[in-house]
């Protein structure tokens, strides 16, 4: 066994996560504010640097390996990060008043965050099955403890409860799986993986392995038949953690995807096909007709997650590189619609309050026409409306589809993108068409307020110049 | 021939012990046979050369987080009575999945037939020549440093977490302000008092 | 000699036992978290087998990063059986149905 000293330089992201992990939670022991302003800035300043060492360490500089080989350095790594710092510094700025009117700001929330975070990282840039498993335990773990959060909820507790017993064993299936894979090709290294898959060699039992796996990242991703902890997370978990759950986890779940089942067994495509289309069509029917029957918002966006994600499986369905980008791209689109629909509801509410029925949502263009532009905005990208982000990802993903020869899929998928929009504009008639006695005026502070009015931008912006996001994405996977 | 026998009689009472967890009336029973399962499997794992970890199984699962399991069992009251409710009425089920895998599974594990040559001398000189100990040691703190750290993440993070959801500081309790422990002086603690001899009145 | 398959098959029945637990207990938390337990083992006996007849000492080290992170895991896992406990009077998890549809 050979040892050769890591460049631990290409880590650049992950430690400088790592240890702002550490000073966030030293800090905040000093700090002795009621807001943990300390943490809250130090946090977001860490998210921030983030993003830039991740494109900078990672983008334009090619495919480098290092810690032999169980660390990958590619522009795919870079885009992930950086989407996914990005998304994580939108929605810690939602949480900070929302927590802070529920009595519930406390630093730990922003550490949590980051460890979280840093378990993202580290899926993103993984190179063997090992780094995948403690990435995703380091992303989980903290993910269990942010749902329970409000200890003195019960629905939260609940919540969390549900949350950690499918999520652990979904992380054993994965573990089996994983372990199959070890077995059939005598690696934990993902490209000597692909070289035993290539080969054929021990076939029957890397497709075993590969079934474990597949079965265990669909519990994570919450596609159906493996959906039945999301609406009670979403709806359980404090707003806030909502909104983080929702945003940036999708992104790493589909880098946990993309980088076992695409680099490590895509040679086995055409066995996992049948099955990928299983789970699409599935989300896509259940996210859709349940979402239709949802009073409580919280409850919709968790069913119309799922529908989007059976939309982001019929991109990697298609089993091309284009395929691949369109997920990529809808997923970081979807992250910025989900964060922005939570926080809506953050807007909304105030102390002692929750704005998550859909009834809440009534007179909103009364009270404050900005928002609801914006929210018409969310929903109509969330539908795939031309001239916002959520078009662009469903035509990508469907373009995929029919380049490679799916069309009945493609037209499926239409049919319940069209289901779809009859949930997302029930509230924008809310918004719109229905009036207030005595409208309320809204209180949030400037920073969320901020937040919603810069998600709505880039909404719009992406909307009307997707062409930079898409092309990043296509170079992302060489094209 | 003995070898194998010794490894039926230990799978064996591994799988007996399992059974009895997900079936024990009584939860600190479970755990207990859970303790039986994880001693079983340490001893089957010593006999696949891994020593290191057999012990470790022994010493983090059985000493630490077995306990944790029993303390936490024993600090709720839980009722017994009613957490029985629905067993017998999920067992048919239950036992019917199982039995699927478990059938499932071996069909694949059969037929594959595994075929592990290719590999195995490219590796490593068989695992018995050396120290099992040395060659984890060797591996762990070079090859697997990346994933060392992130175990420390790990243990950070159990531990913050652990502490976040559970510690609560009630009033009326009684705690102990080291910080002040140690800084007091003399004359906090010690008061001079003067007072007159007592009088001898008895006699 | 003991071979491969014996040690697969054992830890496809321990593997099946941990499943089933999860089916059979749905009302008590903590034997939930057990059965996870049961899971993980089995995971560690197919890397253990594999390690042994592969030579290979990498499955060796996942199962010791399975260890700790097992251990992580149920600590959490226990804390939120403590907060649940604390806040409901019971682990009974048939009864979390606070939130439906």
């Amino acid at each position: 066994m050979t040892f050769e000293m890591p460049q631990f330089a290409l880590a650049a992201p992950e430690i400088w996560l790592g240890v702002m992990a550490c000073v966030v939670l030293v800090a905040d022991l000093f700090d002795r504010s009621k807001d943990s302003r300390i943490a809250f800035f130090l946090t977001q300043f860490t998210f921030v640097v983030a993003i830039w060492l991740a494109l900078s360490t990672h983008w334009g500089e090619g495919v480098q390996h290092t810690f032999n080989g169980m660390y990958i350095s590619d522009n795919l790594a870079g885009l992930l990060k950086a989407s996914m710092a990005a998304l994580a510094a939108l929605t810690v700025g939602y949480s900070r008043d929302y927590l802070l009117q529920r009595d519930l700001l406390k630093g730990e929330f922003f550490l949590l965050a980051l460890i979280a975070l840093l378990g993202m990282f580290v899926m993103a840039s993984a190179a063997s099955m090992l780094i995948l498993y403690m990435g995703l335990e380091l992303l989980s773990l903290s993910l269990y403890a942010m749902v329970a959060f409000d200890r003195d909820s019960r629905v939260g507790s609940e919540a969390a409860m549900k949350y950690f017993v499918l999520g652990a064993l979904s992380s054993g299936m994965l573990l089996y799986g994983m372990s199959m894979i070890y077995g059939a090709s005598g690696s934990l290294i993902i490209t000597e993986i692909a070289a035993t898959a290539a080969s054929g060699q021990n076939g029957l039992l890397l497709a075993f392995g590969m079934t474990f796996v597949l079965v265990g990242v669909a519990f994570k991703f919450g596609a159906v038949p493996f959906h039945m902890w999301v609406p009670d997370v979403y709806q359980g978990a404090p707003t806030a953690v909502s909104a983080f759950l929702g945003s940036a986890p999708k992104i790493a779940a589909l880098a946990l995807f993309l980088r076992l089942l695409v680099e490590g067994l895509g040679d086995l495509h055409a066995q996992w096909q049948l099955m990928a289309i299983i789970l699409a069509v599935g989300s896509l029917a259940v996210g859709n007709l349940f979402a239709l029957m949802q009073t409580n918002l919280k409850r919709m966006f968790a069913y119309s997650t799922i529908s989007h994600i059976g939309f982001l499986f019929l991109g990697l369905i298609a089993g091309t590189d284009e395929g691949y980008a369109a997920a990529l791209f809808y997923a970081i689109s979807y992250g910025i619609m989900s964060a922005g629909g939570f926080g809506m509801i953050i807007l909304l509410s105030r102390r002692g309050f929750e704005a998550d029925m859909i009834d809440d949502m009534r007179g909103l263009n009364d009270r404050h026409s900005g928002f609801a532009l914006v929210m018409l905005l969310l929903m109509f990208s969330m539908t795939g409306i031309p001239g916002t982000v959520g078009f662009y990802a469903k035509w990508m993903v469907l373009q995929a589809l029919v380049e490679a020869g799916l069309v009945w899929l493609a037209v499926l998928a239409v049919v319940f993108a069209v289901i779809g929009a009859f949930y997302y504009l029930r509230v924008l008639k809310s918004v719109y068409f229905e009036r207030l006695e005595d409208p309320m005026p809204i209180e949030a502070a400037m920073g969320t307020r901020a937040a919603m009015m810069g998600t709505g931008g880039v909404v719009l912006l992406l909307g009307l110049f997707p062409g930079a996001l898409i092309a990043v994405c296509r170079a992302a996977f060489g094209l | 021939m003995i070898e194998k026998v010794i490894f039926y009689v230990f799978a064996g009472i591994l799988l007996a012990a399992a059974l009895l967890v997900i079936t024990a009336r009584n939860p600190v029973h479970s755990a207990l046979s859970l303790v039986l399962v994880f001693f079983t499997s340490a001893a089957l794992w010593l006999m696949a050369e891994a020593e290191f970890l057999g012990i470790a199984l022994i010493l983090v699962y059985v000493g630490a987080v077995m306990v944790l399991f029993l303390f936490v069992v024993m600090m709720l009251d839980i009722n017994i009575a009613v957490m029985r409710e629905g067993f017998s009425r999920y067992l048919p089920l239950g036992a019917l999945v199982a039995v699927i895998m478990v059938l499932q599974m071996l069909l694949v594990i059969g037929a594959a037939g595994v075929d592990l040559s290719g590999f195995a001398e490219a590796t490593n000189p068989a695992l018995s020549e050396t120290n099992n100990i040395r060659m984890l040691g060797n591996v762990l703190y070079t090859v697997y440093v990346y994933p060392f750290e992130l175990a420390a993440m790990v243990l950070l993070l159990a531990i913050i977490a652990a502490i976040m959801l559970t510690l609560r500081r009630r009033g009326g309790t009684r705690h102990q302000d080291i910080n002040k422990q140690v800084r007091t002086t003399k004359a906090e603690r010690l008061r001079m008092v003067r007072m007159a001899s007592e009088q001898k009145n008895e006699q | 000699m003991i071979e491969l398959s014996d040690y697969l098959v054992l830890s496809a029945l321990l593997f099946s036992i941990g499943m089933a637990g999860i089916f059979l207990n749905r009302k008590n938390a903590i034997v939930l978290l057990m059965s996870i337990e049961l899971i993980l083992l089995a995971v560690n006996f197919n890397f253990i087998a594999f390690s042994h007849f592969l030579g290979d000492i990498h499955g060796q080290v996942f199962v010791f990063f399975i260890l700790t992170v097992a251990a992580a895991e149920s600590a959490i896992g226990l804390a939120i059986l403590v907060v649940l406990f604390r806040n409901r009077g019971t682990i009974n998890v048939g009864d979390l149905d606070t939130m439906r549809g």
